[in-house]
């Protein structure tokens, strides 16, 4: 160490001794309460970024903690806690490479932690929508910043200058004026009595160092080496391993039990019935064995003997349901919006094209089923959960057991893939019923066949849309009907419509077309819908970027013609970007992949494009047909998420939607019988292997606007791309998915 | 654990990553969860317990098994390699490409996915494209790290090439 900061280190242990009792004292009081007596706001201000200097969450008194995401030690190692849930998306590598970034922080003294659940400390960490990029980035950056300039003043307090004559770079303070240098864990306890600047300096976008490269993931190592340890993996001492079956239906009832020959195979503890919780994200009610590992205690689930009451929904069919929604969307709904006068367009139409397009339900299946350990205790409760939203397993946990969500402690797992699915914590809701029931902590692992029938789906859909022409072929006319069960009956079972909010992407989409109705069909909910990846832009994609093509066919052009003869004719000024940017990304994909070339017998290119959770993607899928089947040669993807944080990460995320695309066009669909789902495993609810795979291309629109997520908008184009790619190749037109549904 | 039903019989050992263990659990047991919850190895992964994914691959006798389905009590005397022991410090030529390659997303498969590659390098070790599809088709990636997987079984099979001339 050098000797001109000796000084200044042992006034600032002093100074932090003092300020760690104070800490401690103040932490008696409710967390809010403090941080409005230390006159900082904390809600106010976005994710702790304003939390006082004072390190709360860290009792060492040599951590430079400026806010609740950086811990930086005096040998230079620093701390960055991700706030957002990591399921296989690289947020945990992505937002703290932010904050290194506006830090100057160098990479390899970077250790990245999950946060655990505290929304007051780290912001929202309910993580779904592609939105931790979009509303994360601004406040990731200026923690990183932050602590930048207070490592600055620490430095120039040093140097007895101004920080304006001091830089950082990469781990070091450098005094401007000779070739003086600090490193930053010299200058993390000096730091550590800084103010906190109220508007810290941000870099411009040609000094990042991580934002906007290939940063490999954080994680990797872990991952190769097995060491990476999601929900399903959590051993805490004196914890028991529990499985369960679950009513078949929803609304269903236990109506008798006999758990004798279960609790007579060896070491099986304890049979345990599981209410319905009726509340969102609450059981749909079971019975649980408990047992010393998680075989026996499905042993133990096999010898159950259990009759249920079906209740209301005990008839669901999915079949008879697709059949009512066709029906439903072939003659006319609930009108949702309209502008112009479309019955007057269809009249004066010199041609009319019409199609219904269909698709069943969906289950996540995640490679990792529902998992997560849970100690309850008299006053409190620890819960290591697989999860995409900490705060709703604390609000749910809360009111199931009557504690204080402050009571409920919860450490973050990686989710072992989660598309949706770990949003809803019902499987931990068991296990903290089981655990409460038994006196032990409980690690509740649901099997891939509880995992497919207790789901939350993706809503099955029929739409039918109606265009009418010119003679010159401009579309003068659009009817969109639709009708799915939404994702509103979750909360509110009595929704038989999908409301307006669930349909206004009709409306508000970039096609230009002055005459236009949409309206929302009849479509009751008989089991539990939830978001799955790209949610309902699953269907829109398919429906606008099928029927997009089918108008080209119509209208005698190519599909690429189309769809820009389409969006000018969005005259709009409010849609200009996004008309702009939606054909800049088709006209990316379509340069890319060589689109009108011709192709051989038997190959098709198709092409759609879709913008949603704020990202633009064009696909253009190239197939070759094998006798009735398929192969996916190419995808070429063209993508506008504003700036790209991660290239390789971006990368990434587009080869998942790809693969996810395929499964859900080819292969998936949920089927209820008698109101239970009859897939259950991987035999008969088939995903893509690696023999489907293509090669995937992803080019980015180099842009410097606000960035915006990629876990789901991938997801959307492809289907269509796909089906008007086997169009052109077979002449076979799939208005239906998927294109080989698996029948039982 | 539950007691052993053949408690009057010399118990029976197994080599898992060169140390031998008693398998002091019931002998239909599948190895998977003798691995997971009993030795708590849990890198080996659960993802359907019926050999149509891959997650739970590990090395019987150097040869991809699904460890899911094989009961531990049939592999008495036998040596078992899961990902935990691979190699010493993550330096086996697929860990390295892994690595390089970028492959993993969520994680949760890979650990099945290398296994199953290791061995497919042990029996050849510079298999085409369409070798490396049918080795890995158990083998499945929710995620969609596939071409990646690809890619990174190319790259280490170069790898040992190199190595070998
Ligand atoms: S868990 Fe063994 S193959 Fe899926
Ligand atoms: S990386 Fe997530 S399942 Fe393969």
């Amino acid at each position: 160490m050098r000797p001109d900061i000796e000084g200044f280190l042992k006034a600032e242990r002093t100074r932090q001794a003092e300020a760690l009792e104070q800490t401690t004292l103040q932490l008696s009081l409710d967390r809010r309460q403090f941080l409005k007596v230390s006159g900082l706001a904390a809600g106010g201000l976005f994710v702790g970024v304003s939390l006082p200097n004072t390190s709360i969450a860290d009792t060492k008194a040599t951590v430079f903690n400026p806010n609740a995401f950086i811990h930086l030690q005096e040998n230079g190692d620093v701390l960055i806690y991700c706030g957002r849930c990591e399921m296989g998306q690289g947020i945990s590598t992505a937002l703290p490479s932010v904050v290194a970034d506006e830090m100057e922080a160098d990479w390899s003294f970077v250790r990245v932690e999950q946060a655990e659940g505290d929304q007051d400390k780290f912001g929202s960490q309910a993580t779904g929508g592609s939105a931790s990029i979009r509303t994360m980035y601004e406040p990731m950056r200026k923690a990183g910043a932050s602590a930048k300039d207070m490592l600055i003043a620490a430095a120039a307090k040093v140097w007895n200058t101004s920080s304006d004559n001091c830089y950082a770079k990469q781990h070091f303070v450098y005094h401007k004026g000779n070739d003086n240098k600090l490193s930053y864990g010299e200058l993390a306890p000096i730091a550590a009595s800084m103010e906190v600047p109220e508007a810290p300096t941000l870099k411009a976008a040609t000094d990042f160092n991580y934002v906007g490269k290939a940063l490999p993931r954080h994680d990797v190592g872990m991952v190769i080496s097995g060491k990476r340890t999601y929900g399903v993996d959590v051993k805490v001492p004196g914890m028991q391993y529990a499985a369960i079956v679950h009513c078949p239906v929803m609304g269903g009832t236990l109506r008798s039990l006999d758990k004798t020959e279960a609790l007579k195979v060896p070491g099986v503890t304890a049979v345990v019935e599981i209410a319905p919780l009726k509340v969102p994200f609450g059981s749909l009610g079971g019975v649980a064995v408990v047992a010393d590992n998680s075989w026996t205690a499905q042993q133990g689930v096999s010898k159950l003997k259990i009759e249920w009451d079906r209740g209301e929904h005990g008839s669901y069919d999915t079949d008879a349901y697709m059949g009512e929604l066709i029906k439903n969307v072939e003659k006319p709904a609930e009108k949702i919006a309209e502008r112009g006068d479309v019955e007057n367009a269809f009249k004066n139409a010199a041609k009319t094209v019409s199609a219904t397009y269909t698709e069943g339900h969906l289950v996540h299946a995640p490679m990792e089923p529902n998992a997560s350990v849970v100690a309850v205790h008299d006053n409190h409760c620890e819960v290591w959960a697989s999860t995409q939203s900490p705060d709703d397993i604390q609000s749910v946990l809360s009111g199931f057991l009557g504690m204080d969500k402050k009571q409920i402690k919860v450490n973050v797992m990686i989710c072992g893939g989660a598309f949706g699915r770990k949003f809803k914590c019902d499987y931990v809701q068991e296990a903290a019923a089981i655990s409460k029931a038994v006196g032990t902590p409980i690690q509740l692992t649901w099997t891939r066949e509880e995992d497919t029938k207790t789901g939350y789906y993706h809503s099955n859909s029929a739409q039918h849309i109606k265009a009418s022409l010119d003679e010159n072929n401009n579309v003068t006319g659009w009817l969109h009907r639709i009708a799915f069960p939404s994702i509103n009956t979750l909360f509110d079972p009595s929704v038989q419509f999908a409301p307006a909010n669930a349909v206004s992407e009709i409306e508000s989409h970039p096609f230009g077309v002055t005459n236009l109705r949409s309206e929302s069909g009849l479509a009751p909910a008989h089991t539990r819908i939830g978001w799955y990846r790209a949610v309902y832009a699953i269907f829109w994609g398919l429906g606008f970027g099928v029927f997009a093509d089918e108008l080209a066919e119509t209208a005698g052009v190519d599909t690429v013609t189309m769809l820009n003869r389409l969006y000018d004719a969005n005259k709009n000024p409010e849609q200009a970007e996004l008309v702009a940017r939606s054909k800049a990304v088709l006209a990316l994909a379509a340069e890319k992949s060589g689109f009108g070339k011709a192709l051989p017998e038997g190959e098709g290119l198709g092409i759609a494009v879709h913008y949603s959770f704020q990202t633009y993607v064009a696909m253009a899928v190239h197939v070759r047909m094998k006798g009735d089947d398929f192969e996916v040669v190419r995808v070429d993807n063209a993508v506008d998420c504003g700036q790209v944080l991660n290239k390789d990460g971006a990368a990434a995320q587009q080869e998942g939607a790809v693969a996810m695309g395929i499964s859900l066009s080819k292969y998936c669909e949920v089927t209820f019988k008698d109101g239970a789902v009859v897939n259950g495993n991987f035999d008969d609810y088939p995903v893509m292997r690696i023999t489907d795979m293509p090669e995937v291309r992803t080019h980015f629109i180099e842009s410097d606007a606000a960035p915006t997520g990629l876990g789901e908008p991938g997801m959307a184009p492809f289907a269509p791309a796909l089906v008007n790619a086997i169009y052109q190749a077979s002449g076979k037109r799939y208005r239906s998915l998927p294109i080989q549904p698996l029948r039982t | 654990m539950s007691e052993n039903p053949s408690i009057n019989t010399p118990t029976k050992k197994i080599t898992i990553n060169d140390r031998e263990y008693d398998i002091d659990v019931p002998e239909n047991m599948p190895l998977l969860w003798f691995l997971r919850d009993r030795l708590e190895l849990t890198g080996t992964k659960f993802g359907c317990g019926k050999a149509l994914c891959g997650a739970c691959t590990v090395h019987v006798d150097g040869e991809a098994t699904r460890s899911c389905v094989i009961p531990v009590g049939a592999l008495a005397g036998r040596s078992i390699t899961t990902i935990e022991g691979l190699s010493d410090s993550d330096e086996h030529p697929l860990q390295k490409a892994w690595l390089e390659v970028g492959v993993p997303q969520c994680g949760y498969c890979q650990a099945g996915q290398i296994m199953n590659a290791a061995s497919l390098l042990k029996r050849n070790t510079s298999p085409s494209e369409q070798e490396i599809e049918t080795a890995m088709q158990g083998n499945i990636c929710r995620c969609g790290t596939y071409q990646r997987i690809k890619k990174a079984i190319s790259v280490a099979a170069d790898e040992l090439a190199k190595e070998v001339s």
